[in-house]
């Protein structure tokens, strides 16, 4: 998701919330000497204001798995999650007086943190990456297909080698160095894994072969050409998507011990 | 009797003889090219030539016999004339023609060779006459023919086609069919008498390799005599049948033997002599779905709480039966009909290749022809097959279609019998224009057979509403007299359309008022629709636009990657509202910084559309494409959809296991699906679940318009 | 041919189930989304299977409390079904008396409102000052208008000047003392400089407090009599060495004896036959003790009966007395006695006791001499904690005093120069010096623990109120 100008409504709201919040914590809070400020009224506000931004952020993942159900357009709940997200970690801040706490609110404390960084980071890949991504790579394809789309460039380029009578600088090259490199483009030591050897080993080649075997070659390059953006796609795919495994788990621990702070915690 | 001699010999013949046959009266034989015992002489190839005293030498096939004439076939100034003829003939042959390849019976070259010609002196043509390979059975290599006239003359006076004739002038003189069309387009019914005739290769044979049945189990050849007893075959050239004979062959079926079942590709139409044959539909009539599991309980949960109705088919009123390649259709709650003796089935997928639209068992033991297309061709040429097919047709299925006509749906009986003797069935050559747009309307047409493409013209190019194939009908704007055609209908591949032509039908109206003012309402809604899908088109120049096919689309699902997080919730969503079958794939070319995603584009001309066997696959007023639940997955349309958007998806049901009737096992069948904008939604599911504003289903016209300069529109479709 | 890239042949490489199939990030993320929170339930359900509730404490327990750092149910009372047990009074009243403030008290805060747990090992009677200004500030009791200020809301900024400095009223003493006088350099007695010699006197001279056990510099040999004898040293033989005796308090002085701190220089003699003075004590003793020892002198003295005219005594006007007068020996003591007190109530006693003649009365009542020894009743102030500081640092209109109505209390400014909200002060909050409960009031809470019940983990205090007296 770029963050553009559509999200202007969402930035001038949150900047309300958290300016209109900031006010209430610094004139009405209670002094930490009169007791935690997460009970009192006010920070009971936060709280609840908080969590209840949590709990909305959290189901974001619920309302991905019901894509069609008709409760709100995907956009308008990644937008939300993204604003509101942001915003619980200042309400909180606000309900915790900025102190640690015990043990539990401490491992609150910290995981919020971490998740809204994460969240942050996750964020900005987003808005970055898919750019890259569409300009590095015009041959990207799915990634979870990938595997299954380099076995089907290998099985081409072998079908394709084998339709000529191969010249033997060709066949030499190609089940030397280009058909491993085919099998496993992602081990190290891939010479033609670079954009500028694999072009040099092709020119070379070109000038050893007879000119009715250069459009196969031309294939053959192409090929290689897209092996190596798929390999970089799986990089760049990796870096789009990692952060979730950081993100999703932390946040839904971050629920599950939330709900146990706001209960234990109005119960005594 | 007259009087003459002959090479020194003395013969007595009639009056009116002619010298040629005088001379073989007698035992003398005299090269012919031209001539032909069963046919008319017409001296042209001169070959025949004798002296017979006079100042030239004369053709001896058209002279008559004078008392007192010394004909000498054989002098040395007569064979030298001869033999330069021959010499002359063979500079233009192309040595050696298709005939004396075959069998060595090129009579011409028989002749060069006896008259000692070897390597003519004279230069060949310049340019080839050219070759036709259109008819089915017939080679025409015009480069071997030698103007002999023997095949328009097979035609005219031994057939009575008159197809064959001559075209052109001088050197540029050619055999032409019909006014120069291709042979297998023109009116020629393959009876081979021109090719019988020929003395050269121009017109041999044709040795294809399907024209021979693979000998089966339970099949037999038949003797042409025993066809011909058939009234099926009644008037079909014997020739034809002799030359064709491994097309045809007796199949023997016994009871509960499968003889095509739905889906299958074939090539070969069956005509049941006796016996009785069950035609169904063995895939089940609905929507295709996942499999179980979780992913497939998921997503038919989510699917049914997701609130998709289910298919509304309000704008076909109450067409409820499928179109089959047979004589009946099949009724869409009960898709089973039995054919009897005399029925045919199967002529689509013979003529056209498609795919087996139904499944057809045996209910009894039956006997049955099955043939090739060669031998379809000649029969729906030949007017007796035509008249009982018309029978056959107007007693079995015309009812039916024309009750499907939302207009005559509540007609009563009287009428529609009155209605069914007035009908005409015409039939079309593929390519042939059946109304064009702006014509006066006066003819309502039904489709019996084959596709017909409606289309529109506008400016900037054609808009394809829609390919009609069996059961549909147009034009009934015709049937009031009313206003010019808005659109042009034109057959695609052979056409049989009945046709009820406006005069007869204001007669009938004239009787039953009601029926009036019913049409005058269907008018009326189709000139509304009209109106507005033309305020859909814009006159956007289509050459600016790119390649990639993208200027055929009307709708395009466009992935802006540089928003796209590669997440796939478009993907899961679209699964989600389709029974757990994604009718998107995130893969594509790309326009610019957009991604074309896999899916169905609305093409302005619906190739996809063309030659589906049961009908299902059509064009709904809203102009989006869908699948029907009777789709038997033939996979005709995911072939011919130049993007790849329409897909085949297995699932298993529960069917009669083929090798022990009466038990189910498990089966894996095929369904189409495809895109279908999700119309019962605001949105498309793709776009509205894409949570990062990514996924956008637009008309490319007016979304890229900026990039290609041609206005600022963006608006999304 | 070359390779050519379409729309049909892309989306023919691909698999058109491919999402239903989970990737490996999916199924990792899948896994660590269960694992997490399982993680954190585990965590949570260890300590709820152990029964402490150490995650949820949002801060240690004072050092008092620590040991029921696990036993929440002793202070968070739950009755029956209701959700929310803050720390209820009666549970703290099962084990500390807390007196209420005042009668008139508006209201009455719960105990936990101002004793603030969870906040780690602090002194939870360090109240916040916000706890007693949220009536002090505004003050209103249910009795009506008070004579306390109704105002104060912090010891530095708006704390009122001490009570009787406001009143402005003289010292109520019944003794005449020249601070002034008494701190000059080679001081001397009135009659005379003493067997010291004269003096410096300095303020421990005189002022100590009861735990000062140090011999008095200006006391009469004779052991300590009369009122106001002051505390001298408690015996600490019951207690042995021990370091850590309890001791008389250190926090008030004790208010100058004549025995210890005047006798010194203010001698008390009554007539040049006797060297020894007067007891210091209430008139009638004074006079049996004159009359005793005047009669046990003429009895020893009989020839002082005949008493010489001394012409140096003849009052001018006045009949002329004659040469000898011959007294019987009770006239004799009588005239002594009267001669002696004559000296004694108009001059002698006269120099600090103020004398009440009752209208007929024969002897003087003395006047109390009511030194205050504390100055202000709702403050408490420890001399102890300020031992660091010379006594005129504070007391520093002491030195120029000469009017024993001269109230010599420092004033709060003196007090605020130390005590301020700032962190390299001295402590300036409310419970410094005032206190909230009633301790007039006290009463002995019966304890309720058991040793094991405290020590093992395992182990639960019986209910609030299960258990009467202590056994």
């Amino acid at each position: 998701m770029r963050i553009d100008s559509t999200h202007k409504p969402w930035l001038w709201i949150s900047s309300t919330i958290l300016a209109v919040a900031l006010l209430l914590y610094v004139f009405f809070r209670t002094p930490r000497a009169l007791g935690s400020q997460g009970g009192t009224p006010l920070g009971l506000g936060f709280g609840i204001a908080g969590f209840t931004f949590m709990i909305f952020a959290g189901l974001l993942g619920a309302r991905k798995k019901v894509p069609v159900w008709r409760v709100g357009r995907a956009q308008t709940w990644m937008r939300g999650h993204l604003w509101l997200g942001l915003l619980a970690l200042p309400l909180i801040l606000f309900h915790g007086g900025f102190h640690l706490g015990g043990a539990l609110t401490s491992a609150l404390m910290v995981l919020l943190i971490v998740v809204v960084a994460s969240g942050i980071f996750g964020a900005v890949l987003q808005h970055y990456l898919p750019t890259v991504m569409t300009r590095e790579l015009p041959l990207e394809t799915i990634y979870e297909q990938i595997d299954s789309v380099r076995a089907q460039l290998l099985a081409e380029a072998d079908e394709r080698v084998a339709a000529i009578e191969s010249a033997a600088p060709l066949a030499e090259f190609y089940s030397r160095r280009l058909r491993p490199y085919l099998e496993n483009p992602s081990a190290r030591e891939q010479p033609l894994a670079g954009a500028d050897q694999a072009q040099a080993a092709f020119a070379q080649l070109r000038t050893l072969v007879p000119p009715e075997l250069h459009e196969t070659l031309g294939d053959l390059e192409n090929i290689c050409e897209e092996e190596r953006q798929l390999t970089r796609q799986v990089q760049l795919h990796h870096w789009l998507h990692a952060w979730l495994l950081l993100h999703v788990p932390l946040s839904l621990a971050l629920l599950l011990l939330g709900a146990a702070h706001a209960i234990m915690a109005l119960r005594y | 009797m007259i009087e003459l001699s002959i090479d020194g010999r003395k013969v007595s013949v009639p009056a009116g003889t002619t010298v040629f046959d005088a001379a073989r009266i007698n035992g003398i034989a005299i090269p012919t090219l031209c001539h032909q015992q069963n046919e008319t002489p017409v001296g042209v190839c001169r070959v025949c030539v004798v002296d017979v005293g006079a100042r030239v030498f004369t053709a001896s096939c058209v002279r008559p016999v004078e008392p007192g004439m010394n004909v000498s076939t054989d002098s040395d100034r007569v064979r030298a004339a001869r033999r330069t003829l021959v010499e002359l003939l063979m500079s233009d042959h192309p040595s050696p023609c298709a005939r004396q390849q075959h069998s060595g019976g090129c009579e011409l070259e028989t002749l060069a060779k006896l008259s000692g010609v070897t390597k003519p002196r004279f230069a060949p043509r310049g340019s080839s006459r050219g070759q036709d390979d259109s008819s089915l059975a017939i080679a025409v290599a015009l480069d071997a023919c030698i103007l002999c006239d023997r095949c328009i003359r097979g035609c005219d006076d031994i057939r009575g086609n008159f197809v064959l004739g001559r075209m052109g002038k001088g050197a540029q003189t050619r055999i032409a069919f019909d006014n120069d069309k291709p042979m297998g387009d023109s009116s020629c019914v393959s009876c081979g008498e021109c090719m019988v005739s020929c003395p050269t290769g121009a017109l041999t044979n044709k040795f294809v390799v399907s024209t021979a049945l693979p000998a089966a189990p339970g099949s037999e050849p038949v003797a042409p005599e025993e066809l011909l007893a058939l009234p099926l075959f009644k008037n079909i050239s014997g020739t034809f049948l002799e030359l064709n004979q491994r097309a045809v062959l007796k199949r023997h079926f016994r009871r509960g033997e499968v003889i095509c079942r739905e889906g299958e590709y074939g090539s070969t139409a069956f005509y049941i002599l006796e016996g009785k044959a069950r035609v169904s539909l063995s895939s089940p009539i609905a929507y295709v779905k996942t499999q179980g599991g979780a992913r497939g309980f998921f997503s038919k949960l989510t699917s049914a709480l997701a609130g998709r109705s289910a298919d509304r088919r309000e704008e076909e009123g109450n067409q409820r039966s499928i179109p089959i390649d047979a004589p009946v259709d099949l009724a869409y709650d009960n898709p089973v009909a039995e054919l009897g003796p005399g029925d045919m089935f199967g002529e689509m997928t013979c003529m056209n290749f498609y795919p087996r639209s139904a499944t057809v068992r045996a209910e009894t033991d039956c006997t049955m022809l099955e043939m090739l297309r060669n031998v379809l061709d000649i029969l729906q040429r030949n007017k007796t097959f035509r008249a009982q097919m018309d029978e056959t047709y107007r007693r079995r299925a015309l009812d039916s279609h024309l009750r499907n006509v939302p207009l005559f749906a509540k007609l009563n009986p009287e009428f529609l019998d009155h209605l069914r003797e007035r009908v005409e069935l015409v039939r079309f050559a593929p390519g042939q224009t059946i109304c064009r747009q702006n014509d006066p309307a006066d003819s309502f047409y039904l489709v019996r057979l084959g596709f017909v493409k409606v289309s529109e013209n506008y400016p900037g190019g054609e808009l394809v509403l829609a390919y009609l194939s069996r059961g549909d009908y147009f034009g009934e704007i015709g049937l009031l007299g009313g206003g010019p055609r808005i659109a042009t209908c034109t057959a695609l591949d052979h056409v049989e359309v009945v046709r009820i032509c406006g005069e007869d039908f204001a007669e009938m109206i004239a009787q039953f008022p009601e029926v009036r003012s019913g049409l005058e309402q269907v008018a009326q809604e189709r000139q509304e629709a009209n109106r507005q899908r033309m305020s859909l088109v814009r006159s956007v120049p289509l050459e600016y636009f790119l390649a990639q096919g993208l200027m055929e689309a009307q709708s395009l699902l466009v992935l802006d990657l540089e928003k796209c997080t590669r997440c796939d919730n478009c993907v899961r969503a679209c699964a989600d509202a389709h029974d757990g079958v994604t009718r998107l794939v995130r893969e594509g070319l790309r326009f610019d910084k957009y991604l074309v995603a896999t899916s169905c584009r609305q093409c302005r001309d619906p190739l996809c559309m063309v030659g589906c066997p049961v009908g299902s696959i059509r064009r709904r007023n809203s102009l989006e494409v869908i699948i029907e639940d009777w789709c038997i997955g033939c996979g005709l349309c995911a072939q011919n959809c130049p993007y790849g958007n329409i897909n085949l998806h297995p699932f298993t049901v529960q069917a009669e296991d083929p090798g022990a009737p009466g038990r189910q096992v498990a089966t894996v069948r095929q369904k189409a699906t495809s895109c279908d904008l999700c119309t019962e939604h605001a949105e498309p599911s793709c776009v509205y679940a894409c949570p990062h504003d990514a996924a956008h289903r637009v008309d490319p016209r007016k979304y890229f318009a900026p990039l290609l300069g041609t206005g600022t529109g963006a608006a999304k479709s | 041919m070359p390779r050519t890239r379409t729309t049909k042949k892309l989306a023919q490489r691909i698999d058109m189930n491919y999402f239903t199939r989970p990737h490996p990030l999916r199924r990792w993320r899948f896994r660590l989304s269960v694992a997490l929170p399982v993680l954190a339930a585990l965590w949570l359900g260890w300590h709820a299977v152990r029964g402490d509730a150490r995650p949820y404490l949002s801060g240690g327990l004072s050092p008092a409390h620590a040991l029921l750092t696990a036993r929440c149910e002793t202070c968070h009372v739950r009755s029956g079904s209701e959700f929310s047990a803050g720390a209820s009074d009666a549970a703290c009243l099962t084990c500390h008396d807390g007196p209420p403030h005042h009668a008139t008290a508006a209201f009455t805060p719960s105990c936990a409102s101002c004793h603030v747990e969870h906040r780690g090992a602090v002194r939870l009677a360090a109240t916040a000052d916000a706890t007693c200004t949220q009536c002090h500030a505004d003050l209103h009791t249910s009795g009506g208008p008070t004579t306390f200020v109704s105002n104060i809301s912090s010891f530095a900024t708006q704390h009122p000047e001490f009570a009787v400095l406001r009143a402005g009223g003289p010292d109520p003493n019944g003794i005449k003392l020249n601070h002034y006088r008494h701190m000059q350099p080679n001081l001397a007695g009135p009659s005379g400089a003493g067997p010291q010699g004269s003096v410096q006197l300095i303020c421990q001279d005189c002022h100590r407090t009861p735990a000062d056990t140090r011999a008095w510099p200006y006391a009469s040999g004779a052991p300590a009599a009369g009122i106001a004898a002051g505390n001298g040293a408690i015996s600490n033989s019951t207690t042995g060495n021990s370091l850590l005796a309890p001791g008389p308090s250190a926090a008030y002085m004790a208010a100058p004896a004549y025995a210890q701190a005047c006798a010194a220089c203010h001698t008390l003699e009554f007539d040049r036959r006797f060297s020894e003075g007067v007891p210091h004590d209430k008139p009638e003793v004074i006079h049996a003790f004159l009359v005793q020892k005047f009669q046990a002198y003429i009895a020893v003295h009989p020839a002082e009966l005949r008493e010489p005219r001394q012409p140096g005594r003849d009052i001018a006007g006045k009949p002329i007395p004659p040469e000898y007068r011959i007294l019987m020996p009770t006239q004799w003591v009588a005239e002594h006695t009267g001669e002696a007190e004559q000296l004694l109530w108009r001059k002698t006693c006269n120099q600090c006791h103020i004398l009440d003649w009752a209208e007929g009365a024969t002897l003087p009542a003395i006047r109390p001499s009511s030194l205050t020894v504390r100055f202000m009743p709702h403050a408490r102030f420890d001399h102890a904690a300020h031992q660091g500081l010379t006594c005129a640092s504070c007391h520093a209109s002491a030195a120029t005093s000469q009017e024993s109505a001269d109230l010599l209390l420092p004033g709060i400014a003196t007090c605020q120069q130390c005590h301020r909200p700032e962190e390299q002060a001295a402590e300036s909050r409310c419970f410094e010096c005032h206190t909230y409960h009633d301790g007039s009031k006290r009463q002995a809470v019966p304890g309720r623990f058991t040793l094991p019940e405290l020590t093992d983990r395992m182990a639960r205090p019986s209910p609030v109120g299960s258990r009467r007296g202590n056994y």
